[in-house]
């Protein structure tokens, strides 16, 4: 009896436990979503719902449209702002995703694979990048990119993400290629194929699920990066939405509906993105290799 | 057309050495084991054959050409995996098919050969199947099948049969042996099974600690053992080991064990007192009396195991655990006690001191 309560007492607790996690993570989110749906008057009301009294789609009529009112007033589209912002946002993310990921995957493997001196010393330094606090760095590096007149340009903005995100994406592709037995590749080699070609068509394949991890966590931190693009990005040229959404601040009126309904689309890519490569996370790829 | 020939190759692991000078020459066609308990060095042997390990001193030649410096790809050298190997993302037909293709091999030739190698295996109806697909010994002979369609200079196989259950490894062991015969491509087998190496082999090289102990045709080796460690390495039970001291008499030599002498009926070439080891397999022990010259052991019986055929009954010879490989008419009781004859030209006589062969 003791026993079958301190089960269900045990499952309670789990059960208490995943729901204060879900309301963590996914409570902002609703409020977000919730708040880009609601009438600009029902946001001041003193009675908290949780549930748009009047939905509107009034926000992203503003976002979208090519004018909009704000308080009666006529005033400029945010669109033309928001658009150049949000293929920033998606150059730089996908840039820096792909050259991430193309050099933790031949450098991974050359950490695990390849015998040179001081291979496990430079690993450690490469890691160990990743315990140095972002801010410290941030005047030298900006006194770096103006030298190389590297501000306010995709390249610059990619080359300061990569280096940023390129430790743990190595870290994470090293795991990945020593857990896969080294046997295939040598299998590879005596069927008569070298290093290069056994790395693409023999490890890669079976690391597919590393990379896509490594992907997805790549875009996602370049994504949500808002000090980066702040300091390096000082136009609209190169300047994300994470940079731009909370200017709609302005000196009078804070317009959370606007603020909520860019921030709602700007949550879509990653998602997508997510959905998108989550397809091919086969698991049990190794299957039936060995043994 | 393939001889390989191994000169005092040595592999050292940091400081540690692992084999220290080997000297083996493999005829072309020839089917050879390496056999050993693990950690002999058998197995980095091969995979220095293999390419996959570099050489520190010595040379390895294939063909009458030095290849200790061509890599793997150039050495055309086909491998079988202990653990298969099979590339996880490609279909049967695309493993077997994958050398041929980095060959720059026509399509049409890669699909002809692939199909011929699969109805030799009888993998015919798998060939669009990925490997975890197939059972063990359907991937055993995948992988087998990529080593063979690519028609190499060397077969190289490491421990292939060691993941198999009893009744396929017989099966598989049968099936690699009449196909090497048949394409008489030279084949160099790693195994720690002895029975395998025995039952597969032209040549048995038996390892010990990185040392070749022992090369030759496989009863050679079982019927003259040149040490201590081939003699208990080679055959199952192991051969019975008994101390004793040499004597010599009118010329001829016996061995005193216990209270007890065991006449030779031959001249040791080994000074008077000197402390020996006798062999003598189990069966060649029997209740009956032998022919010839005959030498008898009181024994007290500890444990019988019946395996069909005979029984293997073990015991005590004086001080000395033994076994018997005796005929299960031959009734015995545990705890009784029986005399055990043989044939004193059965018995092999080691030098205690460096476990080297007598005779």
């Amino acid at each position: 009896m003791r026993k079958l309560t301190l089960h269900y007492l045990g499952r309670a607790g789990f059960a208490l436990a995943v729901l204060v996690l879900l309301l963590w993570s996914l409570g902002p989110v609703y409020w977000a979503v919730l708040t880009s749906f609601t009438d600009p008057r029902d946001m001041l009301s003193e009675h908290l719902s949780l549930w748009p009294q009047h939905p509107t789609l009034e926000h992203f009529a503003k976002l979208f449209g090519a004018s909009s009112a704000s308080q009666g007033n006529e005033v400029q589209s945010v669109w033309p702002q928001f658009s150049r912002a949000f293929v920033n946002s998606l150059v730089t993310s996908a840039a820096a995703t792909l050259v991430t990921l193309a050099a933790a995957a031949f450098g991974g493997y050359a950490f695990v694979r390849l015998r040179f001196p001081g291979r496990d010393l430079l690993f450690g330094l490469v890691v160990a990048s990743m315990a140095v606090p972002a801010y410290t760095v941030m005047i030298p590096l900006y006194r770096l990119m103006i030298s190389l007149h590297l501000i306010d340009t995709y390249l610059g903005v990619t080359l300061i993400y990569v280096s940023a995100f390129l430790p743990l994406a190595l870290w994470l592709m090293r795991s990945v290629y020593q857990s896969l037995p080294v046997a295939l590749e040598e299998a590879a080699w005596l069927d008569g194929a070298g290093r290069t070609y056994t790395l693409v068509r023999i490890v890669l394949p079976l690391a597919a699920p590393g990379l896509i991890a490594t992907a997805i966590l790549t875009f996602l931190s370049a994504w949500g990066q808002f000090m980066v693009p702040l300091v390096f990005s000082p136009s609209l040229a190169t300047k994300s939405l994470t940079v731009l959404i909370p200017e709609f601040v302005t000196r009078n009126y804070v317009d959370y509906g606007l603020m909520n309904a860019a921030g709602v689309v700007a949550m879509l890519p990653p998602v997508l993105l997510v959905i998108f490569l989550n397809r091919f996370l086969v698991r049990g790829l190794i299957a039936g290799a060995t043994k | 057309m393939a001889t390989v020939t191994i000169q005092k190759l040595r592999k050292n692991y940091g400081a540690i050495p692992v084999l220290h000078g080997i000297d083996l020459a493999i005829a072309d066609g020839q089917f050879v084991s390496l056999v050993g308990a693990s950690g002999c060095g058998k197995s980095t042997l091969l995979r220095m054959i293999a390419g996959l390990e570099s050489v520190t001193a010595g040379t390895i030649d294939l063909n009458g050409r030095v290849i200790n410096d061509v890599s793997p790809k150039d050495r055309d050298i086909a491998m079988v995996f202990q653990n298969y190997a099979l590339y996880p993302h490609m279909t049967v037909a695309q493993n077997m098919g994958f050398s041929l293709h980095l060959r720059k091999e026509s399509p049409a030739r890669i699909d002809q050969a692939v199909k011929e190698t699969a109805a030799l295996l009888g993998l015919s109806n798998y060939l669009d199947r990925y490997p975890k697909a197939l059972s063990g010994g359907q991937r055993q002979r995948v992988a087998m099948g990529r080593a063979i369609v690519r028609h190499p200079q060397v077969f190289l196989f490491d421990e292939p049969l060691s993941n198999l259950d009893a009744k396929l490894r017989v099966q598989m062991r049968i099936e690699i042996r009449t196909l090497q015969r048949r394409l008489g491509t030279t084949a160099i087998y790693v195994t720690h099974d002895q029975m395998e190496a025995m039952t597969m082999s032209d040549l048995i090289v038996v390892m010990n600690g990185g040392r070749i102990e022992q090369v030759g045709a496989p009863i050679d080796v079982y019927d003259r053992p040149a040490n201590l460690f081939v003699a208990t390495f080679i055959g199952s039970p192991a051969m019975n080991l008994i101390e004793g001291v040499l004597e010599h008499e009118q010329g001829l030599s016996q061995v005193r064990v216990g209270g007890q002498r065991i006449a030779m009926g031959r001249r040791i070439d080994l000074a008077a007192a000197a402390p020996v080891v006798m062999g003598i397999r189990p069966e060649h022990l029997a209740l009956a009396p032998a022919q010839g010259l005959e030498f008898t052991l009181p024994f007290k019986v500890d444990l019988i195991e019946p395996t069909g055929a005979e029984s293997h009954v073990y015991g005590q010879t004086g001080s000395t655990s033994i076994v018997a490989a005796l005929s299960r008419k031959d009734d015995l009781q545990l705890g009784q006690a029986v005399h055990l004859r043989g044939q004193c030209e059965h018995i092999h006589l080691f030098d205690k001191a460096t476990g080297a062969r007598l005779d």
